[in-house]
């Protein structure tokens, strides 16, 4: 590698990572990254199906098993899924080819996710790559073959790949309401999954004030099987400092901060835009503090992106040794079908018995850090889907800023059954803080569109959570409502 | 069947006031009220106790007021509860008799029974009642079990009535810390209606609503059984809240006005000239233009009636034929029953309470409804339990637990 003033720093390159959604929840995952708009990270479908290929938004794509499958799925059986992907192998090595990180989305327990990953992480360990892997494992409903088919293939995928990021589909639901669909709920995990491919990618390819790298990441996820911890939030405006910390905790894989009180070491990643300050860095560590303890290492980075504009991002990740999870899950006792109640972190570098031919790729490849182009990630937009009435879009146009402060308040509410849980979406649109990301939050938001009303003085029920009752903020006075 | 009088109490922690009732049952089932402690509540929103340690003094005052003046040492009681994440379902369980069994067993109508209950709820919610609306035999109605008739298919229909378990726990909590013995729960709407109808009523189809300070309650009876229940967490606290918001009055004032000036009906010529609140010495103090006070007020409560029409199943309003019946204090709003007339258009009550001997007056307030309904709902529960088993327990079942 070649030596550069900056090359210790680790920065890795945003044109060399390419995110590889696998299957049809790892399709789900591309599409809402490439909606969101991801920093230039490459995108990367695999799927066996045709129409779903068709259909998709990501720029490039890989059939599998064109001649095997022709055209259609792999059925649920991941067999059939492993031969497709081997078919178009070359493929893969050539897209693959010249990155330094490969994420894999893939949900687990179908055919082309469970049979294609394995194959995919390999492939990008030959070539050289960091291998992150994100798995979703099936919700309980979805039954046990599909969650044996599940397991069979997070033991392939811990060994091939350099971390692992397993989210259990069953802790996911508690982030929708009970009687909202399934839809949503799978719509929420492709939310987080996407949020902290977003926030790790941040945290790699900014270069920071105090720098963290891969290999502080996977320090924090420890080095044998073990229960990742993960939080991520984003908030703008005044008090942001807390708020993000609010949201980061509120992620299920968190426990609301009970499950940090046994890790010992604990990556802390903060980035912000021009004006972050020492004094909220210290607010927001204190803060912390109260939640790891007191002997944990704390892997403290911060970057400064212009782009990121008021807005601020907190990444935790942590981890906990296997088993050391069920006292302190209190889910874990009622999702008895559950596979493991939370997820499992493996990182096995030095194992990798079937195929070696080169040493593994452990030690980073470095590059000289390339100033970031955040046009980059604004030109990927796609058209917001119109849900929301054209007149509620112009009152969010206009005060951008209020949007964010509302999205703060319904992160916070989130796992009330009284609020629309929406909360994954907003870190990827303030970050940027331009009106077109405003917009892109707000499509499929819905009950969310009486909240621009929020910022009106609530006499005896100031600071309350919204009332919200069938579309409307009760606690507001129809007098003034309906005069609107 | 004889029986001796018996004393009951029933509490209701409400937004606006905490208050006990004791009761006596009279042998005749005749009621008679002891004694009432009543304080004004703090820590409660919206029906939900949010400062423990505020309401737990209130209660233990009113406590005091009604061992006072009801010279009676109280040990256990009813305890109304509400709140938005309270609602109740119908559901109805369906059982198939087998094969070579023509008669309908005790144990088929059980299993039918057990079906009907198991209604998906939230996993954080807990039951709070099953209520047993009435049994179909074969696709024909019958208000009786239909133990012992032939038939092939048992279905019992039941109106389930479930909330956030902890919420629940924890006000349970707070009357035990008193120290008092929690007899039984009761969704207060629920036992509001044992106060405001009476069973022709219930039978010709009664909506009950009952308004208090910070929720709005309401059963829907049809046909002699239930048939809606919940809760919109809106109530008399709003209109103040309204009235704080539009006109810019402290509260105090704001609630003054809403309770010396108000009118709900929309009638323009009550709308006219200012509404004043005077001081002291005489002076007008507040000046608030009557017709955007009346405005205020008649919108918040008629977007609530409203609610509360939207909540009821399709064409129940039609099938009401006694009428609408309010409660809770935010009824005593003047024009309100022309306003409630204007929404459902059906007759409109404030219901008195019956049966009650003693110093009635005072308690022919409908803010005590729901109290006062408790103590009613503890003799239907009462005479469930001492029931002697087999046929008798039968009929009382049937009654169970709310005289339908």
């Amino acid at each position: 590698m070649i030596s550069h003033s900056r090359a210790s720093r680790q920065i890795i390159d945003p044109a060399s990572v390419k995110v590889i959604g696998i299957g049809g929840a790892g399709g789900n995952l591309l599409e809402r990254i490439a909606l969101d708009g991801m920093d230039a990270a490459g995108l990367l479908l695999l799927h066996a199906d045709a129409r779903v290929l068709a259909s998709c938004v990501t720029p490039e794509k890989i059939h599998l098993g064109k001649s095997l499958l022709k055209g259609l799925g792999a059925g649920g059986d991941p067999e059939l899924g492993e031969k497709a992907a081997l078919e178009v192998e070359a493929d893969l090595r050539r897209a693959i080819k010249g990155q330094q990180v490969i994420f894999v989305c893939v949900g687990l327990g179908g055919g082309t996710g469970s049979g294609a990953a394995p194959v995919a992480a390999r492939i990008a360990r030959e070539e050289g790559a960091f291998v992150v892997v994100f798995a979703t494992m099936p919700f309980a409903f979805e039954g046990k073959r599909r969650r044996e088919q599940a397991e069979v293939a997070i033991r392939e995928l811990s060994a091939l790949s350099d971390a692992l990021i397993t989210f259990d589909n069953n802790r996911m639901g508690e982030l929708v309401l009970a009687k909202q669909g399934a839809h949503d709920a799978f719509a929420a995990t492709d939310r987080i999954v996407c949020e902290s491919i977003r926030s790790i990618i941040r945290m790699v390819t900014r270069q920071g004030l105090i720098h963290l790298g891969l290999d502080e990441m996977m320090r924090a996820l420890g080095d044998g099987r073990s229960h990742c911890l993960f939080g991520c939030g984003t908030a703008a405006g005044k008090d942001r400092s807390s708020a993000v910390l609010r949201q980061a905790l509120a992620s299920p894989l968190l426990d609301q901060g009970a499950l940090l009180k046994k890790a010992d070491t604990v990556l802390v990643h903060l980035c912000g835009g021009e004006d972050l300050t020492l004094l909220e860095i210290e607010l927001l560590m204190q803060s912390l503090q109260k939640f790891v303890p007191l002997d944990a290492n704390l892997l403290f980075g911060a970057a400064v992106d212009p782009a990121m504009g008021s807005s601020l991002t907190l990444t935790l990740i942590s981890s906990l040794p296997e088993g050391s999870i069920e006292v302190a899950s209190r889910e874990s006792s009622e999702s008895a079908t559950a596979f493991e109640p939370a997820p499992i972190v493996s990182r096995e570098p030095e194992i990798a018995p079937t195929f070696e031919p080169e040493p593994a790729p452990a030690p980073m490849p470095v590059q000289p850090a390339s100033p970031m182009e955040d046009d980059l990630f604004v030109a990927r937009h796609v058209e917001p889907e119109p849900l929301m009435e054209p007149a509620r879009l112009e009152s969010l146009d206009t005060a951008p800023e209020e949007y964010h402060h509302e999205q703060e308040q319904e992160v916070d509410v989130a796992p009330k059954p009284a609020a629309p849980a929406r909360p994954w979406k907003k870190s990827a649109d303030s970050q940027a803080g331009e009106q077109q990301k405003v917009k892109l939050s707000v499509k499929a938001s819905g009950a969310q569109s009486e909240l621009s009303l929020d910022s009106v003085p609530r006499g005896r029920f100031e600071g309350e959570n919204p009332n919200v009752f069938e579309g409307e903020d009760l606690d507001l006075p129809p007098f003034l409502r309906k005069k609107k | 069947m004889a029986r001796r009088s018996k004393i009951h109490v029933g509490i209701e922690i409400g937004t606006s006031k905490t208050c006990l009732v004791v009761g006596e049952v009279k042998p005749d089932s005749a009621i008679k009220i002891l004694g009432i402690g009543e304080t004004k509540s703090a820590g409660v929103r919206k029906g939900e106790i949010f400062d423990y340690a505020q309401t737990r003094a209130c209660l233990r005052d009113a406590l005091a007021k009604a061992e006072d003046a009801a010279d009676v040492e109280i040990g256990s009681v009813y305890l109304a509860v509400t709140g938005a994440h309270i609602q109740g379902v119908n559901h109805r369980g369906t059982y198939r008799l087998p094969d070579g069994e023509p008669v309908v067993g005790p144990e088929h109508v059980e299993e039918a029974r057990t079906i009907a209950r198991e209604v998906q709820i939230p996993a954080d919610h807990v039951y709070i009642h099953p209520i047993i609306r009435n049994y179909w035999l074969d696709g024909l109605e019958h208000s009786t079990s239909p133990v012992g008739l032939f038939g092939k298919t048992v279905e019992a229909d039941f109106h389930v009535v479930h909330g956030i378990g902890t919420r629940i726990q924890n006000s349970i909590k707070l009357v035990r810390e008193m120290p008092l013995e929690v007899d039984d729960i009761v969704f207060s709407p629920i036992a509001t209606a044992q106060m405001a109808l009476n069973r022709d009523q219930r039978e010709r189809g009664a909506l009950v609503i009952d308004i208090g300070g910070g929720t709005t309650d309401y059963a829907l009876y049809i046909g002699g059984v239930i048939t809606a229940s919940g809760c919109i967490p809106v109530g008399g606290d709003h209109v103040t809240n309204d009235i704080h918001l539009v006109t810019n009055l402290p509260f105090s004032k704001a609630e003054q006005l809403k309770v010396t000036e108000g009118d709900a009906s929309g009638d323009p010529a009550r709308s006219v000239g200012t509404a004043r609140l005077h001081d002291d010495r005489g002076f007008a103090e507040v000046e608030v233009s009557r017709a955007v006070l009346n405005e205020t007020i008649r919108q918040r409560l008629e977007e609530t009636l409203r609610l509360v029409l939207r909540q009821l199943p399709d064409g129940a309003v039609e099938a009401i034929g006694a009428g609408v019946f309010l409660t809770g204090g935010t009824s005593l709003m003047r024009g309100f029953d022309e306003l409630a007339y204007q929404v459902f258009g059906r007759d409109i009550y404030r219901p008195e309470s019956p049966e009650i001997s003693g110093i009635q007056a005072s308690f022919r307030d409908p803010r005590y409804a729901t109290a006062i309904g408790l103590i009613r709902y503890a003799l239907i529960v009462e005479a469930e339990r001492v029931s002697p088993p087999g046929f008798f327990g039968r009929i009382a079942r049937m009654f169970w637990p709310l005289g339908n």
